[in-house]
């Protein structure tokens, strides 16, 4: 889940990292500090391009930028949140973040000298890159400081260390992109600008997480809206195998769609009620392989999506796995027919695609 | 290192036994053959789940019973404290059956298995099947044939599938791998290659990937300098738009070179046999 930039910087706050002074601007309010820096929240780089963050010196020019910017898209995202931050003299712009690195299973610093929007165009051996393990900030601190050539400021780079690593493992941070990292002309470093994202997963141990990002929903994905097959299945292999299998036929499929092992009557009603939003469905084929899934309480759901979705298009079904011949048996009894293989469901859907 | 007396070890318990998975599952397993000893629960020791008993813990089970394997079904929130104890317990093969784990508790956990001795497949993974033999985790068991290919795969559903298909053409398998989806594993393809190269008894090998990530480039270097055996290749999600996400951690299309069609050609040049469907897969044994 990828935060917004005044989410992220609250946290930094929370972890004794310097962020500059700001407030949120609500709706109709007068400012509280000019100068400032308007900043657009929205979840996507390029806001300064775009014309996403104005810099304000007089109340008419504060109502001006806030009025303009709240109603402003920038790649598809209008603001619900507008940022209001302290001017700041910058001397050099520089680039720091957590990662993981998945292959080694390990968190890696990463700093860069020339920082800012044009980040990505320095070369990739030119990070520097530091394992950091949460024993050896000191170290990590130094040469930080070396590396930017900031020798006066060590002290603060091997706290800022410290600071990001113990930010990073207590709040299951899975990227954590400071870019800028200001330089002031008065020697201070504070984050300019951060990325976060966090772990979905850890949520449950999360109760503090309340953002304005609503958790992706991974599980449904629309390929193309005037596809005319729709795919359900469970586990994401096999959904997107699915996927795989109508395009090799030469048919369009509409969407992806994982219903997960958890899958009940109600959620896979409710991918049918999704589904039948498409407008060009011919047909929907369904796979599922049963393992912790089990097969009969998919085949009630296919039962109740019947009685419940008037002018369904015909469904190509394929159960296998655990519970199977209960599910084919309750199917059979609504006169609802099964297909032996994946295969055998294409080449129906085939026929019926013209 | 997985060495194959790993995955034939006998005793077997399953940590979260009483949970719904967990005591569904174990059933499951021991119907097919699997020497299940026993089980853990934090709150239900005491009680017999069909005629398994139940424990507080490993080290009370390792009383009675030697362990060889644990199989683990506890939910997210308790998975990391269920793999580190089977770990301070020295259980030589632990599968993780578990979805949803932290990617930062993976990351204590991978400096555990480091310093520790176990082996652990999984998370987010359906477990292994070595048919005839074991079944730890949840791989329906009816679905295979003994035989001699060795099957490996990021993704649960389509193990299952490639497991039908075979056994419905009549090409039996040695071993069935369920990796896991997740970005950081216990095992990898690498380690379950090396398993199938150097078990005679293995002839032909299939390898199941997914969009994301970098593991199967990793898998195809390997397959190149190592493996002589023949691999069937086949990379899930090629129509898959990039940047998002599908269904679990795992499959998230990043760089251009994390595509089902990247990887795919790069298996082909590493001088593996591939498939653009799954059908076609299975049928190009």
């Amino acid at each position: 889940m990828k935060i917004l930039e005044y989410e992220a910087k609250k946290i930094l706050g929370l972890h004794s990292i310097a962020v500059p002074d700001s407030y949120i601007v609500t709706n109709g309010s007068e400012p509280g500090f000019l100068p400032a820096v308007i900043k657009s929240q929205v979840p996507i780089g390029g806001r300064g391009k775009a014309g996403g963050i104005k810099v304000v010196t007089t109340a008419t020019e504060f109502q001006q930028a806030t009025k303009h910017i709240r109603t402003l898209p920038i790649k598809g995202f209008v603001p619900t949140t507008l940022l209001a931050e302290t001017l700041i003299d910058i001397d050099r712009e520089l680039y720091l973040s957590l990662l993981i690195n998945k292959q080694h299973a390990s968190i890696v610093l990463m700093a860069h000298r020339s920082g800012g929007i044009e980040v990505e165009d320095n070369k990739a051996e030119d990070f520097l890159r530091v394992t950091v393990d949460g024993k050896n900030s000191i170290q990590a601190g130094e040469k930080l400081a070396e590396y930017f050539d900031l020798p006066d400021q060590t002290f603060v780079l091997q706290d800022l260390v410290t600071n990001l690593y113990d930010c990073f493992i207590k709040n299951d941070v899975e990227l954590l992109e400071i870019n800028p990292l200001i330089y002031t002309t008065d020697h201070h470093l504070v984050a300019g600008d951060c990325k976060m994202i966090l772990d979905d997963a850890a949520s449950f141990r999360h109760p503090e997480w309340q953002f304005e990002a609503e958790k992706t929903e991974a599980n449904f994905v629309t390929l193309n809206e005037q596809g005319t097959v729709a795919t359900i299945a469970n586990g994401a292999g096999l959904a997107m195998a699915t996927v795989d299998a109508v395009v090799d036929a030469g048919l369009v499929p509409a969407n992806f769609l994982d219903i997960g092992g958890g899958a009940n009557e109600a959620s896979v009603l409710a991918a049918f009620q999704k589904i039948m939003e498409y407008p060009n469905i011919q047909v929907i084929i369904i796979n599922i392989f049963a393992g912790i899934t089990r097969c009969d309480e998919i085949a009630n759901a296919i039962i109740a999506a019947k009685s419940h979705i008037p002018d369904l298009p015909p469904l190509y079904i394929r159960l296998a796995g655990t519970n199977f011949e209960k599910a084919v048996q309750l199917l059979a009894d609504q006169n609802i027919p099964t297909l032996a293989t994946l295969a055998d469901c294409v080449t129906a859907a085939q026929k019926d695609s013209v | 290192m997985i060495d194959q007396s790993l995955l034939t070890g006998k005793n077997v318990i399953v940590q979260g036994i009483t949970g719904s998975h967990g005591s569904f599952h174990a059933r499951a397993m021991k119907s097919s053959g699997t020497h299940v000893v026993a089980g853990t629960s934090p709150s239900k020791s005491g009680q017999l789940v069909d005629d398994i008993p139940v424990y507080t813990s490993i080290t009370e089970i390792q009383k009675y019973f030697q362990v060889d394997i644990s199989v683990i079904f506890v939910p997210p929130a308790h998975a990391k404290g269920a793999i580190l104890e089977a770990i301070t317990a020295k259980v030589p093969l632990v599968v993780c059956i578990t979805e949803g784990i932290p990617i930062h508790d993976m990351l204590q956990i991978k400096q555990h298995l480091e310093k520790g001795s176990s082996v652990l497949i999984g998370p987010n993974c359906p477990g292994v099947l070595v048919p005839g033999r074991n079944k730890l985790g949840i791989i329906p068991a009816h679905l295979a044939l003994p035989g001699s290919v060795g099957v490996v795969s990021r993704s649960g559903t389509l193990t299952y599938e490639v497991v039908d298909g075979l056994t419905r053409r009549g090409i039996g398998q040695k071993y069935v791998i369920g990796i896991g989806g997740d970005r950081i594993a216990g095992t990898s393809f690498i380690d379950c290659l090396e398993l199938f190269q150097n078990d005679p008894a293995v002839d032909r090998i299939v390898m199941i990937g997914e969009i994301g990530g970098t593991s199967e480039i990793e898998a195809a270097d390997y397959i190149k300098s190592s493996v002589t055996k023949p691999v069937y290749a086949y990379i899930t999600g090629h129509s898959a738009p990039s940047g998002v996400q599908l269904g679990h951690a795992g499959a998230i299309l990043g760089s251009a070179d994390e595509s089902a069609s990247a990887k795919t050609d790069y298996l082909e040049r590493c001088g593996a046999i591939t498939a653009s469907n799954i059908t076609a897969l299975i049928d190009s044994l």
